[in-house]
């Protein structure tokens, strides 16, 4: 029963990513195909961020069957068996389809974790990333991507949309933590080192350039210092106007000051 | 005075020492106990008299001889011209002359320029400020005069008086309060620097107020010994240090007995092990020691004696553990001191479900204002510890930097209604004509557009991010026109302005 005690004080996370690839199907799949208004093969998946090197697919690295139960894709209603339940690694659906809809994920764990099953939710992206991406509120009416047609689609080459995240436990229980770190995680390599592109994400618009280049992407640290540099570069120059903004009210300060003793010597 | 019998014989011309008795000489000789052989590039009485205390004898020798003229290395004449130069320190841009060789690069700038580094000063606003000691009037004359006299703190004392009906204060007193303001700016204004240096920035403000009176009170009282308390205390100081020796060997001999004695089980820590091993082993000796209370009766007294007490709860502070946890991607976070109240577990999540969000009331101005700079606080590419750290220092920048434009905007109306009420109080007093009412009319909201064109052309000079506060000013000019045609009692104003504007009303 010692195991089932929590260990205080201890924070112990795994970073993944889920997301999915979408490739244009060719015109003859298309036709022996059951379903012809299907225009595209695509796989969500839930993977650890780093990936193994040389591998043609975003991720996987470690196998995360060691804490993660259960992977439940619920995909749209119009699916048959929408609800796709995953019990063992790679935890990933396959599926054809026309239309982008969101797929929920629910993660369940392994029984010695406790803990209830995480949710979250990923809008399944088929068609290429626009340059006109809009800003999450620059205006009211969403600028609606131009989809390409399937000849244009097929030479773009296939879409990723990836989003990396870290699954958090706070004060584990203590057989949860010995199975955790006999398990330790691959750390995401600080570069590709096949000079993969940087997946695209949607607050760094940067990166589209760069996912165009085709090729499989790849997770690394180098995306997480890129995002501080981002950040730091931002608080510096907020830092900086704050002190501008400030010297200006120690002015302003000082008028009203003496205004009011003007005032003040009048009356 | 060390003379020796040498030359008192030859003073009083007595015979040499070789026809006295010799068992004279040898003791004042050798009585003396000094050096007695003659020093040199002095005279020997020179010596005598100095004694051989270090400095002034290095001094002495280090006096040029006379006889010789030293050469200054350059053989050949100097030329010195009077040249006329400027400070780049200086803003009054003030020309002096010196000399200066005739060699030197005419252009090079004043080589002391750069010892013109103003200290770095602290000033803060009204907001920053809240003490129920030192009145705000009165701090800001103590920074007034710190940053005059570049904090050199006798001058400071000395310069500085307090308010008429204010205490004296002390130099402890003003500098306290200085370092103890500065600290607390350092503290709550967000810093650009990481958090090593702030903390390095921080640490050099330390001024303890106790400590340093007490510091100076033991200074001054050592200076104020006599002779007989020094040598009492040296004499003290050599005691004790007898003492502390005898201790220790003492409880070197009776560890030594006691290991002969009882071997492995007298439940004494090893002497070989003395850094981390140190607390395992106490651990150890202490379980053995509680094991062997109950058996044998000699043992208990002992390590009553040489108790540890329980082992500190040792922290993996080792490079190695600190390795381990960054591999298997573990925090640990000091674990609340009150484990008493049931602590509710936090669920496992998603990081980026716990991403920082600003306040809602400046929500969308945040948004924007991070916008511009390219970041969505909404959904970070990494969402990692030290990304998500990062974004809530950001957040909490510019929800700062935010609210001092708020202020600042609020201090700015103020400004203008103030003008104004000026405008109008010396207008009353002169009992203007009626062609200087309407005319004074005029000039409150002319000179409130003077105002705010000027604020308007300062803003105008700043970056994209004041586009946006521009247009935050001219809404509030726009408000501040409006209400000074109205009336006046919107803002906080006393009667008399606004019977004045009905007076005005009337006649116009």
């Amino acid at each position: 029963m010692a195991d089932r005690v929590r260990v205080r004080g201890v924070t112990i996370h795994r970073p993944v990513i889920y997301g999915n690839i979408a490739t244009v199907l060719t015109p003859a799949e298309r036709e022996t195909s059951h379903y012809p208004d299907h225009t595209h093969r695509w796989t969500v998946a839930v993977r650890s961020a780093p990936s193994v090197p040389d591998s043609d697919i975003v991720g996987g690295a470690d196998d995360l069957g060691y804490f993660i139960k259960r992977v439940t894709f619920k995909l749209h209603d119009t699916y048959p068996n929408p609800t796709r339940n995953i019990d063992k690694p790679p935890f990933e659906v396959s599926e054809t389809g026309w239309g982008e809809f969101e797929i929920q994920i629910r993660i369940t764990y392994v029984a010695e974790s406790g803990e209830k099953a995480t949710t979250l939710y990923h809008h399944l992206k088929l068609h290429p990333w626009s340059i006109t991406f809009p800003m999450p509120n620059a205006s009211a009416v969403p600028v609606e991507p131009e989809i390409p047609s399937p000849e244009n689609a097929a030479k773009l080459g296939p879409v990723h949309s990836w989003q990396y995240d870290e699954i958090v436990f706070t004060d584990p229980f203590q057989n949860f933590l010995n199975l955790l770190t006999a398990h330790p995680p691959t750390p995401l390599p600080k570069a590709s080192v096949n000079k993969k592109p940087v997946p695209f994400h949607s607050s760094n618009p940067a990166s589209l350039e760069a996912s165009l280049k085709g090729g499989v992407p790849e997770f690394t640290s180098a995306m997480e210092k890129e995002e501080a540099d981002r950040m730091e570069e931002a608080k510096g120059k907020i830092i900086k106007e704050q002190e501008k903004w400030r010297a200006i009210l120690i002015e302003k300060e000082k008028d009203l000051e003496r205004l009011q003793k003007l005032l003040a010597s009048k009356e | 005075m060390a003379v020796s019998a040498s030359d008192i014989r030859s003073a009083l011309s007595l015979p040499s020492s070789s026809t006295l008795v010799h068992s004279i000489t040898p003791a004042p000789r050798k009585s003396q106990g000094q050096v007695t052989k003659k020093p040199e590039g002095i005279s020997r009485e020179l010596y005598a008299l100095i004694g051989p205390s270090a400095p002034s004898l290095v001094a002495h020798l280090a006096k040029p001889r006379l006889k010789q003229k030293p050469n200054f290395g350059s053989g050949g004449k100097v030329k010195w011209e009077w040249r006329p130069f400027r400070n780049a320190g200086r803003t009054d841009s003030l020309q002096l002359g010196h000399w200066v060789k005739a060699g030197d690069d005419p252009d090079a700038e004043y080589s002391f320029t750069k010892y013109n580094v103003q200290s770095q000063s602290y000033t803060y606003s009204q907001e920053e400020y809240i003490h129920k000691d030192w009145t705000k009037e009165e701090t800001d004359n103590l920074f007034n005069v710190v940053r005059e006299y570049d904090t050199r703190w006798y001058v400071v004392h000395d310069r500085y008086e307090p308010p008429p009906d204010g205490p004296a204060r002390s130099l402890e007193d003003l500098k306290d309060r200085y370092y103890s303001v500065c600290r607390k700016l350092i503290r709550n204004r967000p810093w650009a620097g990481d958090e090593a240096s702030k903390a390095q920035l921080l640490n050099s403000y330390q001024f303890d107020k106790d400590r340093e009176r007490m510091r100076k009170d033991y200074i001054a009282s050592l200076e104020d010994r006599t002779p007989e308390e020094i040598a009492e205390e040296e004499a003290l100081f050599i005691e004790l240090k007898r003492l502390e020796q005898n201790e220790r060997k003492f409880k070197k001999e009776r560890d030594e007995l006691l290991r002969t004695l009882l071997g492995i089980d007298s439940g004494l820590p090893d002497i070989v092990a003395e850094e981390d091993g140190l607390s395992a082993l106490s651990a150890e000796g202490f379980k053995k020691r509680k094991k062997n209370a109950n058996e044998i009766d000699l043992p208990s007294t002992p390590s009553n004696i040489i108790s540890l007490g329980p082992p500190p709860p040792k922290r993996p502070h080792s490079a190695k553990s600190v390795a381990y946890d960054a591999q298997h991607c573990i925090v640990r976070v000091e674990p609340p001191a009150s484990s008493t109240t049931k602590i509710t577990h936090t669920p496992v999540h998603l990081r980026s479900f716990k991403l920082p969000a600003p306040k809602a009331a400046l929500l969308p101005k945040v948004t924007q204002t991070l916008t511009e700079l390219g970041i969505n606080h909404t959904r970070l590419v990494m969402p990692t510890r030290e990304n998500c750290a990062r974004l809530e220092s950001l957040i909490e920048a510019t929800t700062a930097l935010i609210d001092t434009k708020k202020v600042v905007d609020r201090v700015e109306q103020d400004i203008r209604v103030l003008r104004i009420r000026l405008g109008r109080a010396s207008e009353g007093a002169e009992e203007d004509g009626k062609e200087g009412t309407p005319m004074e009319v005029d000039g409150g909201p002319g000179a409130g557009a003077d105002i705010d064109a000027d604020a308007d052309a300062d803003a105008d000079a700043e970056g994209e991010i004041d586009g946006r506060a521009q247009s935050i000013l001219s809404i509030r000019s726009g408000r501040g026109r409006k209400q000074s045609r109205r009336s006046m009692s919107v803002s906080s104003i006393g009667t008399s302005a606004s019977t004045r504007v009905g007076k005005r009303q009337k006649r116009s």
